[in-house]
């Protein structure tokens, strides 16, 4: 209460008028001129109550506009009338209190107040009176003086059987009770609002959690699935990508040709290969067929390419391997000469080249295609065009990509909120979450986190609860995103020949390390105290406006996009550096792919592998790919594919790497320590304190190590691969969750309180 | 005297105590928990109820329901 405004515009809701206009009492305390625009009469109206403002105006002092702020109606008036009121600054007439209180304010500003002006003796003595600790303390009360007053407060309490602030709120109502009796009627008294119908049926004990689930179903499927995964496509491999096509224009037609070419490209490369195995001399057909290089022309492929097919003539049969470009997966592949003879004829209807997307439809290049493009005319440095290309828009990229999906996710949230439907969530969600420890609403941003760990903690944002919110910021990415997927399937497939449990089995580790997580930290000190009571302002139901829904949309995603260019702009550059840079033969140099074991990365990897072999995976390559993992989850497949590559396929290195226990070790790891750069930054920005993000962080990757150390060392055991000191340390870590899981809450020394009015 | 948590759904009552820490009651207060007021169940769902009181809708979790007497 620093400064006085020259006017105060109180906008009261009409169709809450009791409430708001106890409110208002209030404000006029402050003995500031004061314009009371009611809002939400085109509500009041509809629902066929009356109010009559003539009559309102007179009983309280002070003029009344109605406005309708959906519809912008009245609203300018509002403004004039509140410049006007300024203008001629006259105060609102103040209600007074019965006796006993009057008597004790009166004590009160002359005991401490007299030289203060008139105008705001009554708000500081009123808060006097309710022995309000911040304004006594403001105003320097001598303890002497206060023990004074405390007489006058006393009588009053006595007298009123009462303490003396409910005095004071008791008092306010039965006022507003009074003024209202004359000028406000109700049509549906007694009767339930509709808003109160639908509560019936959405919180129902029966049917509150079915209409939950199936509603979380549709949001899930419309931004995950649906629309979701469209836009995350487009914007991946379209615009940070090659390119794409403008509305879909010539997409299908690509794609048939794509395709066809693909496997025909598939069989002749297959019997290439296997033609090698055999002795069968291939380097013609191999250069001809390269189109990167400078002479290449379709004649002379189409030439070698039956050339080919004569030389190998006597092979009935071709056995091959075929990678999978997302997980590395590989199998084997058998073709026959014929399909051989119908794929190097589907070759020459393409002219040897792969079919260009850009010749189908309206093509629109993407961005890195467009940079190389541009780089390449004006004759760009190597490493400038790394830089760019592969350091800040791959990273940046990989980033925006989850933008669009995110929008979709925000506009849908924003939709739940905007109706009402959101804080009914916590509702129907409480009793449960408070088992672990969280509040109802930390439903919400694990299940976003299914997607995108990003808009998964920004989510987290509708927790008011200071301690529940920075649990659930802390333990959202325990789930398992969609970019952890392609690195879960790898580990799945090259270490535990593809069985499906590896994957159903990183949801549950996901889950459970959120509920012991959960309850874990609310018995540490930091989180100690009240399993809060909830107290909830639920608004009424109501259709949200469309401008409303896209300015909360558009807020969240904004602050997303800044974050992806800087600190996630940093952070890859440095990455790209440590990647690509290093020492080859004592001289300082930028890498090619095949050299990065020489990169300053790799370095730093050999240097903190050792952290990992507790573990079980202490070699620099794994460690190295959970440190690139840290950029965008996805990247630890390539950095895998890249750093075991060799003779071999990557999956038979890998396996020849880690064992099933060390590979779960690993997976575990990565699944649980700290995210990538973006949900990361997402972390910082929710959590607004430096101290609470390194927190958060550490936690996480504390966490993630115990837990990978618990696989191994106790895994071990049953593999006859017995480590006696590491055992003790797992079996020591073990009781120490237990301990915490099931030692008793600290008891709650104070009650805070939930509290959200947002309409 | 019973505590708002043992009311029925839809049933109408007066208000008739509020108790809590004086933190707990003033913002009870504050949201139109008042002695003499009226409060009305709208749901209940384990414990928790949503109350219609003073025309708008408030969630409350079981331990708060208790300290309110009707």
């Amino acid at each position: 209460m620093g400064e006085r405004p020259d006017a105060v515009l109180n906008i009261i809701d009409g169709t809450n008028l009791e409430r708001n206009l106890y409110l208002t009492t209030q404000l006029t305390e402050l003995g500031i001129p004061m314009i009371i625009a009611i809002n939400m009469m085109d509500v009041v109206r509809k629902n066929g109550d009356k109010i009559n403002i003539k009559e309102l105006s007179r009983r309280l002092g002070c003029k009344i506009v109605e406005i309708s702020a959906l519809k912008d109606d009245g609203v300018m008036t509002a403004a004039e009338e509140a410049i006007k009121a300024a203008q001629n600054g006259k105060t609102v007439p103040m209600h007074t209190f019965s006796g006993a209180v009057e008597h004790a304010i009166a004590h009160i500003e002359e005991a401490v107040l007299h030289d203060m002006p008139e105008d705001e003796q009554r708000w500081n003595a009123i808060k006097i009176f309710e022995r309000d600790e911040k304004v006594i303390s403001k105003l320097n009360i001598k303890p002497e003086v206060m023990k004074h007053i405390e007489g006058d407060i006393k009588a009053a309490e006595t007298e009123l059987d009462d303490d003396a602030e409910s005095i004071i709120t008791n008092e306010r109502y039965i006022y507003i009770e009074e003024i209202i009796k004359g000028c406000y009627k109700k049509r549906n008294v007694g009767k339930l609002s509709t808003s109160d119908k639908i509560d019936r049926v959405v919180t129902n004990r029966w049917l509150g959690l079915p209409i939950f689930a199936v509603i979380m179903f549709l949001v899930y499927y419309i931004a995950m699935v649906g629309i979701g995964s469209m836009a995350t496509d487009w914007a991946n491999d379209g615009v940070f990508g090659d390119g794409w096509h403008l509305f879909g224009i010539g997409s299908k037609s690509y794609k048939e040709k794509a395709e066809e070419f693909g496997d025909a490209s598939q069989i002749v490369n297959g019997y290439i290969e296997y033609a090698i195995e055999n002795g069968v001399d291939t380097d013609d057909v191999v250069a001809s067929l390269d189109t990167e290089s400078e002479d290449f022309n379709p004649g002379n492929g189409k030439a070698a390419l039956a050339q080919f097919a004569n030389d190998v003539k006597d092979l009935k049969e071709a056995t091959y391997t075929v990678v999978d470009e997302e997980t590395m997966d590989s199998e084997e592949v058998t073709s026959n000469y014929n399909e051989l003879i119908m794929a190097i004829e589907t070759y020459s209807n393409y002219d040897c080249e792969e079919p260009d997307p850009a010749y189908y439809g309206v093509w629109v290049p993407g961005v890195p295609v467009l940079a190389e493009s541009g780089l390449d005319k004006i004759g760009c440095a190597d490493w400038l065009s790394g830089l760019i290309l592969d350091g800040i828009v791959a990273g940046v990229g990989a980033v925006l990509g989850f933008v669009p999906q995110m929008l979709v996710l925000f506009l849908i949230l924003a939709l739940l909120e905007a109706c009402g439907y959101m804080s009914r969530i916590a509702f129907v969600l409480d009793r449960l979450f408070r088992k672990f420890g969280l509040s109802g609403k930390s439903f919400i941003p694990m299940l976003i986190g299914t997607g995108c760990g990003v808009p998964g903690i920004m989510a987290s944002r509708t927790i008011e609860n200071d301690r529940d919110r920075k649990i659930t910021i802390m333990t959202t990415t325990f789930i398992p995103c969609g970019a952890k997927i392609p690195f879960i399937s790898m580990i799945a497939g090259a270490i535990f020949g593809g069985s499906a449990w590896v994957a159903t089995s990183a949801y549950f580790v996901g889950m459970a390390s959120i509920i012991i997580s959960g309850i874990m930290l609310k018995k540490t000190k930091m989180f100690a105290g009240e399993p809060a009571p909830f107290v909830m302002e639920l608004p009424a139901y109501h259709m949200p406006t469309l401008i409303n829904v896209m300015r909360s949309m558009w807020e969240r995603g904004w602050s997303f996009i800044k974050k992806a260019g800087t600190i996630i702009l940093l952070s890859t550059i440095l990455v790209w550096f440590t990647t690509y840079f290093g020492f080859v033969d004592g001289k300082f140099t930028m890498l090619s792919d095949d050299q990065l074991d020489m990169s300053i990365l790799a370095a730093i990897g050999g240097v903190i592998a050792p952290i990992f072999r507790p573990l079980g995976w202490g070699n620099w390559q794994a460690a190295v790919a959970s440190i690139t993992g840290l950029v965008a989850k996805e990247n630890i497949v390539g950095t895998m594919g890249i750093l075991y590559g060799g003779s071999e396929t990557v999956y038979a290195n890998m396996a020849q790497y880690f064992t099933h226990i060390t590979g779960y070790s690993f997976m575990v790891f990565n699944l649980l320590c700290a995210p990538c750069f973006a949900a990361m930054g997402a972390i910082k920005r929710e959590m607004n304190n430096a101290k609470w993000t390194w927190f958060a962080i550490g936690y996480q990757c504390l966490f993630a190590y115990v837990i990978a150390l618990i696989v191994k060392q106790i895994g071990g055991l049953f593999t006859n691969n017995i480590n006696i000191f590491g055992v003790i340390v797992a079996g020591s870590l073990i009781a120490g969750i237990l301990y915490m899981l099931f030692k008793p809450y600290k008891e709650a020394n104070t009650l805070k309180i939930i509290e959200k009015a947002r309409v | 005297m019973m505590t708002l948590s043992l009311a029925n759904v839809g049933e109408k009552n007066i208000i008739k105590k509020v108790g809590g820490n004086p933190e707990v009651k003033k913002h009870l207060e504050n949201l139109g928990f008042v002695v003499g007021g009226n409060v009305q169940i709208v749901s209940t769902r384990g414990g928790n109820v949503i109350v219609n009181v003073k025309e708008a809708r408030v969630a409350i979790s079981e331990e708060i329901a208790r300290k309110i007497m009707i």
